[in-house]
């Protein structure tokens, strides 16, 4: 639109509509005019020019949708017509006086694309047009001093022509009914106004057709009329939404000042939508943490939406900033979604690190629960293990050597003694084992490349060890770390059937990379096993990301990245 | 025999000396850090250094270290690190592949005095002694089906384990009430099951049995 200047297009219209009037007025002016009833011609006058102006400005101004050739067309197509009733009913205006029809059929079918998009369209147009020529020339024909058989064919057809016209009419208003059903509401929104003023026109045109079967009467004029309100409607609802769509992108401008007063998030979907006029537009903002889209909650957004809507990307540079998931009918107002997007960028963005936030936050907040309850759960469990194990077998060492210290019998005492002995050095068992629990000492002795090397060398399967750590490294990161290698070489031993297993630490800019892989078979999904999913807690609950690259029969690569600043 | 003791607790340490004194060992030296003991073996190397793995400044690996240290400079001093838990990974690193004089045990060992005396006096003379804990790790990392070490006998199982922790023919026969000749057909059967080659000398034989197990 921008590059096509209005001035030229609107003279275009003027002219078009101007030289029309011409040829109308001149030819159909004098006596030709009196046998009309009152106001019809000047209405039907109105039909052709409206035609050829909206047809200009639209062809202007979308060249490559048959829309406006098609009205041009139809303000040509209705010239015979509005000259059949000149003196010396000129033959080929007669025969040319239903074309007319046909075209606005093909019109009323191929709006608002232009194009006849089923073959069920296709055939009803072409039918239209035949009957559009074949039924004015049997009635020109009907006229003339022909063979009798061709007379009385041609009569027989012209006696039938009604039957086919409400037919026809009755065909193309249920295919425009279906497609205003079948519409969405953006949709239905921008083709209602042409739509609906066509269905008028085809059931006044049918409507029409029958009421001269009774000759002259009130209704046939009133029929008349409402048919030329409703055909001069047509034009002036595509011209108004040509209008509506100005005032959309100057909607846009609206836009910016709302968003600057925005009180709450979620708002700008709203805003959003209503400037686009799309109620179900869905805007997912990018989180390069998760790798996804996300909505406001931070819940994952659908980008591979189903029929009738599509997605548009909003880029910031070379950064992924959002999507709109809108109606598939805005993509016929590019420039309206991406004015839009450009005036809400900033919001966007805005919206976009609160999304991200709050992705997170959800994220963190889910697996520091599951830590927490964990974190109980062992606290519990080492409770339990000091007051059955350790506690218990401390108070019998006591008995015993109490029974040992108050019997007479010198013999008696040394198995006792030894039952005591026993029992604390099971005890010590016991301790070692909580103690392990609690915090592993071979992390307290040799950090975390001992600890792995330990792992490494009690493992079933063989590992391969890379560590490139320059210790000392956070406690916090290296118990994570500790546990990630543990319980990923405990899956590797009870899931993969691996051969080889390898753990490759790694430090640097502040980040440890724990990556422990194996050559077994694949197809490890943490949505299934609950000890992948522990994994993943504990790395996030660290700061951390995990990621696993199973695929069945290729083995896995687990790899966790913790900060470890 | 000459011991040396290294440990910083003091309960422990003074109760090791006197265990030891009372079973005829000679302590030369009572020390609470590695620096003091590698001070001490540099000065008058003894027969056996005792040392616990966590001692001051960091308690952390200090005794690790300082045994390795001992062991790589003084070839003819027997060392016997003490902990409270015993690790693979420490025993492949103090071995460093060599099995004479060398001794890894958990502390609770001492509760049996004729055992650890034992064991210091292998230790003493050039033998091995591995913590049965150490030799169960290393068992049980060849569970996996397919393993040779699946084709032997539970008899001999329990032999490989006794030869692991460094201990003679004899012993192994007292321990299990067997004959010595019967322990040497085990001994044969094991190796040519496990594909090792037989050797007649003790510290060869633990080697292999070792590296076996580790590989």
């Amino acid at each position: 639109m921008a590059t096509r200047s209005r001035g030229t297009t609107t003279l275009l219209a003027l002219a078009a509509g101007a030289a029309w009037l011409l040829v109308v007025t001149v030819l159909g002016a004098g006596p030709g005019l009196t046998r009309w009833h009152g106001s019809t011609p000047m209405l039907g006058a109105l039909v052709g020019v409206s035609f050829l102006t909206a047809g200009t400005v639209a062809w202007r101004q979308h060249p490559r949708n048959r829309v406006g050739p098609l009205m041009v067309l139809l303000g040509v197509a209705w010239i015979p017509q509005q000259l059949v009733f000149l003196p010396g009913d000129p033959v080929w205006a007669l025969a040319l006086c239903g074309v007319w029809a046909g075209v606005a059929c093909h019109l009323f079918l191929a709006f608002p694309t232009g194009r006849l998009a089923f073959v069920s369209h296709r055939v009803v147009t072409g039918l239209a047009y035949v009957v559009a020529l074949v039924l004015p020339l049997a009635e020109t024909v009907a006229r003339f001093p022909l063979p009798r058989p061709v007379r009385l064919f041609a009569g027989a057809l012209d006696a039938s022509s009604w039957q086919v016209i409400v037919l026809l009419s009755g065909v193309v208003l249920a295919i425009t009914i279906k497609r205003l059903r079948q519409a969405s509401v953006a949709q239905r929104r921008a083709i209602a106004p042409v739509t609906g003023a066509s269905m008028v026109a085809t059931v006044a045109f049918a409507g029409n057709r029958v009421a001269d079967l009774f000759g002259h009467s009130p209704l046939q004029f009133q029929l008349s009329i409402v048919m030329l309100g409703a055909f001069i409607a047509v034009p002036l609802a595509y011209l108004a939404g040509i209008m509506r769509r100005r005032m959309d992108h100057g909607r846009v401008a609206e836009l910016v000042v709302r968003l600057s007063r925005r009180e709450r998030p979620g708002r700008l979907r709203d805003e959003l939508a209503a400037t686009l006029h799309d109620p179900g537009l869905a805007v997912g903002y990018w989180t390069a943490e998760q790798g996804r889209y996300v909505d406001t909650e931070g819940r994952p957004v659908d980008v591979d939406p189903g029929q009738g809507r599509v997605v548009t990307r909003v880029d910031q540079g070379e950064a992924p900033l959002a999507v709109l998931v809108h109606d598939a009918a805005l993509l016929e107002q590019p420039l309206l979604v991406e004015a839009a997007c450009a005036a809400a960028a900033l919001a966007l963005e805005n919206e976009r690190l609160t999304a991200d936030l709050r992705a997170r936050l959800r994220q963190l907040a889910a697996s520091r629960r599951r830590m927490l309850q964990w974190g109980e759960a062992e606290r519990r469990r080492i409770e339990r293990d000091l007051h059955d194990g350790v506690q218990q077998r401390l108070l019998s060492v006591a008995m015993t050597l109490g029974l040992a210290e108050a019997g007479t019998d010198p013999e008696r005492a040394a198995p006792l003694i030894g039952e005591a002995k026993t029992a604390v050095l099971a005890a010590l068992d016991d301790l070692r084992a909580v103690s392990h629990g609690i915090h592993p000492p071979v992390l307290t002795e040799r950090g975390l490349s001992g600890a792995v090397k330990e792992l490494a060398a009690v493992s079933p399967v063989p590992v391969a060890c890379d560590l490139a750590l320059c210790e000392p490294l956070p406690q916090s990161a290296e118990s994570a770390a500790y546990y990630i290698v543990n319980e990923a070489l405990a899956n590797v031993t009870r899931h993969a059937a691996a051969s080889k297993a390898w753990v490759r630490l790694a430090a640097g800019a502040g980040r440890l990379l724990v990556e422990v892989g194996d050559d077994g078979v694949g197809g490890a999904d943490p949505a299934r096993g609950s000890g992948l999913a522990g994994l993943a807690d504990r790395a996030e609950a660290n700061g951390g990301v995990l990621t696993i690259d199973s695929p069945p029969g290729k083995g896995t690569v687990l790899k966790v990245v913790l900060p470890c600043a | 025999m000459r011991v040396a003791i290294c440990e910083d607790s003091t309960l422990f340490r003074e109760g090791l000396a006197r265990l030891l004194a009372e079973s005829g060992f000679a302590v030369v030296a009572c020390v609470d850090d590695a620096e003091k003991l590698i001070a001490q073996v540099e000065k008058d190397p003894p027969d056996v250094a005792v040392l616990d793995i966590r001692l001051p400044p960091t308690h952390t690996d200090e005794g690790l270290r300082a045994a390795v240290q001992v062991r790589e400079r003084h070839p003819r001093v027997g060392v016997l690190v003490l902990s409270q838990h015993v690790r693979v990974s420490y025993a492949v690193e103090l071995l460093g592949g060599r099995t004479e004089g060398v001794g890894y045990l958990l502390k609770d060992r001492v509760s049996d005095l004729a055992e650890f005396a034992a064991a210091i006096r292998r230790v003493g003379s050039g033998g091995s002694a591995l913590d049965p804990v150490v030799v169960e790790q290393l068992v049980s990392r060849h569970r996996q089906p397919g393993d040779p070490l699946g084709l032997l006998t539970e008899r001999e199982r329990a032999v490989l384990r006794l030869m692991a922790e460094g201990r003679t023919n004899m012993a192994i026969a007292e321990r299990l009430a067997i004959a010595e000749r019967t322990v040497e057909k085990h001994c044969t059967s094991i190796f040519a099951k496990l594909g090792l080659e037989a050797s007649a000398h003790d510290h060869r034989r633990v080697l292999a049995v070792l590296r076996y197990l580790n590989a």
